[in-house]
């Protein structure tokens, strides 16, 4: 097992001017699921191929463990990686899919059938070793393409949006699983995903990137907590985080009949600002913002609300957590204000944090 | 992941061939679907059955220009009993199966090449292919210019390295060899872009897995291109062969069949049928030309269909 480290990794593909990514500086620990999170086109799938070796490394460095792979074949990085269609070979079976890689670096077969019957016990894959892969569904191909990574025992895995092929349920009941069997192989393993909530259960430690520059890395408390700019707390957390845009007044930003106490310096730095709150940290009262209800979710337990508000800078919408057994209807008027000590604060201009 | 959550797993169902459900008034509406076939129906009967049937009857025939007999089986009988036939048959297999499988291993090899990254790759893919574009009579008779043993430029250039070149159409035992690689070299092209085809369809994950698995390029060639081109490769296989089985036009404008009747292929035995007035014998050598051609390649058909995987 290694740890794996982005020094100043950069990738620009040919014919482009902006670099898909730019000067990643990570460091993943020992045994560490970190998991690279952003919307499509910030650069998450380029750095995880840039780490496989499929992608070249333009500026920068790459490291497993103190060994600096960054013009090492793919082969000899003693890495393993599950794709996101899985790329099963289609005209192998199960046991040949998983046994490939041993198979070409000269393992004995009896050794290779042990590691096979290993991984495919762990995966309960064991009756459809002799099958093809077109036979089985989804949830199987994706334990094989597991079951092919793990029998190499390799220093990192890789997992590219490895279940983005599979329905809902499958894919909420394979994430638990994934994340048991990392912290039980303790493998570096590095998960590239786009959506939010998988990256908030599964990693030790999230990623998040945008136009291929990392915004922050922390655990997803952290990330939660504390985002670093209001693209991080937008983009963590379902729904969510409200931003909304507030001309500074004495003392703070007016939210509706409430005020939000703002620190003086920053008061005085900036005219506007962007005051985040998230929608379970807003309280329904007497004062506060009026918001007119749109649309009410209902979760059950909870409810979402989501409306719209009047600010000084236009109209915005805002959604709110209430209890499920007190809903407001649709069209009807609700004032909203924070929870004290709950607000971010970020720069209208650049979204960076402020305080 | 059974360590995990035990007996709790719920399995979805292994992938099936899903049946469609029947519409309630396929009955009704299924003829609707038909009318649709029936502009190319037309054209493949009036373009195809029809005159292969009417090979068929006048193969019966004792056919003149204006007059015809019918004369039952004695056209087979007499075109069995030609004593240029079992040459001609053995020629034509000998150049079917050449042609055929050097078009499979050098197009494979050119569609390797050319789907690599490469320099003037497009470039190159035009000069593979330009051949195939060429007259068939031309690039016989101009390669029976360049095999000639004395002034030919192949044998020329071969003196130059001190090598005495053969006579590459006059001699009998070589002839129906020149002529197929001659055809190797018109037909390699199309050979090449049915297998650049097939190679740039498979999926690239497949050769990044592999490349992750540690195959070298030689182990990626063998274990993904080649088991994945499959389909190209049965195709190719099969338009060669077919197109082997029953050449004519090169064979005739390069040897007329000669030296004496050493390069003779069943086409070219039932043209000089043709030639000397035969019309309903000639007639029936082609019948039973494309019986051959069909007992010899549908079974090859479905041996090869049988063992394709879908991507």
């Amino acid at each position: 097992m290694a740890g794996v480290t982005f020094d100043a990794a950069t990738r620009v593909y040919p014919g482009s001017d902006t670099p898909a990514v730019a000067d990643l500086d990570l460091q993943i620990e020992d045994g560490e699921f970190l998991v690279l999170v952003g919307p499509s086109g910030c650069g998450k799938s380029t750095s995880l191929r840039m780490l496989a070796g499929l992608e070249a490394v333009d500026d920068g460095r790459i490291l497993v463990g103190d060994r600096d792979v960054t013009h090492v074949s793919p082969k000899d990085r003693d890495i393993a990686m599950v794709f996101q269609n899985y790329a099963l070979y289609p005209h192998m079976s199960v046991g040949d899919n998983m046994g490939f890689a041993l198979r070409i670096s000269g393992v004995g077969t009896d050794e290779i059938a042990r590691r096979v019957a290993e991984a495919a016990k762990i995966l309960d894959l064991e009756p459809y070793l002799d099958r093809r892969p077109k036979s089985l569904s989804g949830g199987q191909r994706q334990r094989v393409a597991m079951g092919r990574a793990i029998v190499r025992r390799p220093r990192v895995f890789l997992m590219d949006e490895p279940l983005s092929n599979l329905d809902a349920k499958l894919r909420v009941q394979t994430r638990t699983e994934i994340a048991a069997l990392q912290r039980r192989l303790g493998v570096t393993t590095v998960y590239v995903t786009h959506d939010q909530v998988e990256a908030m259960t599964m990693g030790d430690r999230v990623a998040v990137l945008k136009d291929g520059v990392l915004q922050q890395a922390g655990t997803p408390r952290e990330l939660y907590d504390r985002p670093v700019n209001a693209f991080v707390a937008g983009f963590i957390g379902s729904p969510a985080m409200n931003l909304l845009e507030f001309g500074a007044e004495d003392g703070g930003v007016r939210f509706g009949g409430a005020t939000v106490p703002v620190e003086r310096s920053v008061l005085a730095a900036h005219p506007r600002l962007l005051l985040g709150v998230r929608p379970e940290d807003l309280e329904v009262g007497d004062r506060g913002l009026p918001v007119e209800v749109d649309v009410v979710e209902e979760l059950g337990a909870d409810a979402y609300v989501y409306g719209h508000a009047v600010l000084d800078g236009g109209p915005a919408n805002v959604v709110a957590r209430v209890r499920g057994r007190s809903l407001p209807a649709k069209g009807a008027l609700l004032r909203v204000a924070p929870r004290p000590g709950s607000t971010h604060l970020f720069a209208v201009g650049d979204g960076a944090r402020l305080g | 992941m059974a360590t995990v959550i035990g007996k709790a797993r719920v399995e979805e169902p292994a992938a099936a061939p899903v049946k469609a459900p029947r519409r309630k008034h396929a009955g009704i509406q299924s003829h609707y679907p038909f009318w649709f076939y029936l502009p190319a129906g037309v054209v493949y009967a009036v373009l195809f059955l029809v005159p292969t049937f009417i090979a068929f009857y006048f193969s019966l025939t004792r056919w003149g220009l204006f007059s015809q007999e019918f004369i039952g089986l004695d056209n087979f009988r007499q075109f069995f009993n030609e004593p240029g036939l079992l040459q001609g048959l053995k020629n034509s297999l000998i150049y079917g199966v050449i042609t055929s499988a050097l078009k499979v291993v050098l197009g494979l090899l050119l569609a390797v090449l050319l789907t690599s990254q490469i320099i003037a790759r497009g470039w190159l893919r035009s000069v593979i292919f330009f051949p195939v574009l060429v007259s068939t009579i031309g690039v016989g008779i101009t390669f029976t210019i360049l095999m000639n043993p004395q002034q030919g430029l192949i044998n020329k250039t071969l003196e130059v390295f001190g090598i005495h070149g053969p006579g590459w159409l006059t001699n009998p035992s070589l002839a129906i060899y020149s002529v197929a690689l001659v055809d190797v070299w018109k037909g390699v092209g199309l050979a090449t872009v049915i297998y650049i085809a097939g190679i740039v369809s498979i999926p690239r994950d497949y050769f990044e897995a592999a490349e992750m698995d540690g195959a070298t390029a030689f182990e990626r060639f063998r274990h993904i291109i080649l088991p994945l081109a499959r389909p190209a490769t049965v195709t190719v296989i099969i338009l060669s062969l077919i197109g082997g089985l029953r050449s004519f036009d090169l064979i005739w404008a390069m040897t007329g069949g000669g030296p004496g009747f050493s390069s003779d292929v069943i086409a070219s035995v039932i043209y000089k049928q043709y030639q000397a007035g035969f019309y309903g014998l000639s007639t029936a050598g082609n019948v039973i030309l494309f019986f051959a051609v069909t007992l010899i390649v549908l079974p090859i058909f479905w041996a090869l269909n049988r063992k394709q995987v879908d991507m």
